[in-house]
């Protein structure tokens, strides 16, 4: 049997006190009572009482802190969504602005490049032209050549078979007498 | 060949005819043979083929020559063939005909026909030559069947053409 086993056995038989009223306590318990809860009270006050209003102080301080933190926050946000809106609006306006330059490009190009390939165009008819007026006028140069040297043959041969022995003989007789003349 | 020893063998050929008096016969055959051998590759190539022996090159001549030319020309181109010499015979031989012709105060007239001429016409085709060049003339016929008809004369720079292949070149020229 341990301590605690006997103090409650001693306890139950002695039986449990009374008092002198079914709700008051007694007098002095009253007093004491009192006195300590007045003691407890003053002791609360004076030393939980900072530290509650410290605590308290903290507290509001960090909840204005969480609400202003909140509002500046809020305050970021919705600067943070006029720069997005704005942002988006830029956007909008470069997305706008590239376009129509592109397009502006686009159509810069297109006017060069006809204006290249018609000159391009120009300078190959004017060479086709030109080539095909040499072509020509080589094929009758060759033509004119071809004919001009069967002609100095076809001559050759009717001279050459012209050219009989009385024939010769007057050409010599013809160079004597024109040399002879000559002075 | 250099032209001094062209002029050397013309020159001593010169002599030798000169010492036999048969200048002008000389000078005309050799002048005569010159143009054969020149318009005749198969005879210039047998007079300079050195493959051949020196005997049978100077065979060829005599075969060639012999009771055609005198035998001082006939001699002289045996000599000259058997020195090693045949294909400067044409430049020889023109050498030694414009000496003689210097010797006798004469330019050669260098006259090209498709036909002879009889003597009666190289005469007065010399007559006419000197009458127009102001000299004597001594007068070298070539047969060249190429000039067709008519003759052309070549007397130091100066040539006087007449011919008709000069016309049908001209002709052909402005065609």
């Amino acid at each position: 049997m341990n301590i605690f086993t006997s103090i409650f056995i001693a306890s139950e038989a002695v039986g449990p006190p009374e008092t002198h009223s079914w709700i008051w306590p007694e007098r002095a318990e009253i007093v004491y009572g009192c006195t300590a809860s007045i003691i407890i009270f003053i002791a609360l006050f004076k030393f939980g009482g900072p530290v509650i209003k410290k605590g308290l102080s903290a507290r509001t301080e960090r909840i204005q802190k969480d609400l202003d933190s909140g509002k500046n926050d809020k305050a970021s946000a919705q600067a943070e969504a006029t720069s997005i809106r704005a942002a988006l609006g830029d956007i909008a306006a470069e997305r706008t602005r590239i376009l129509a330059e592109a397009d502006a490009q686009a159509a810069a190009l297109l006017t060069e490049g006809r204006a290249r390939i018609t000159t391009e165009m120009a300078g190959l008819e004017q060479k086709a032209e030109a080539d095909i007026a040499a072509a020509a006028a080589r094929s009758g140069d060759e033509l004119r050549a071809e004919i001009a040297q069967l002609a100095g043959v076809a001559t050759e041969r009717v001279v050459s078979s012209s050219l009989d022995d009385s024939t010769k003989q007057a050409l010599i007789e013809n160079f004597i007498s024109n040399v002879g003349a000559a002075r | 060949m250099s032209d001094a020893r062209i002029d050397g063998y013309a020159r001593a050929m010169y002599e030798i005819a000169q010492a036999e008096g048969v200048v002008n016969e000389v000078e005309k055959e050799l002048y005569t043979l010159a143009r054969a051998i020149e318009s005749n590759e198969q005879l210039r190539n047998a007079l300079t083929d050195e493959s051949l022996p020196v005997e049978r090159r100077q065979t060829i001549v005599e075969q060639l020559l012999g009771g055609k030319a005198s035998t001082v020309t006939t001699q002289l181109v045996s000599f000259i063939v058997g020195s090693g010499r045949g294909r400067e015979l044409p430049a020889i031989a023109d050498k030694l005909s414009k000496r003689a012709s210097s010797e006798s105060h004469r330019e050669v007239a260098e006259v090209r026909s498709s036909v002879a001429l009889t003597p009666e016409q190289q005469q007065r085709l010399s007559d006419a030559l000197t009458k127009a060049t102001g000299k004597q003339i001594n007068l070298k016929i070539i047969i060249d069947p190429l000039v067709l008809g008519g003759l052309v004369a070549t007397v130091g720079d100066t040539v006087i053409d007449g011919t008709v292949r000069t016309r049908l070149d001209q002709l052909k020229s402005r065609l």
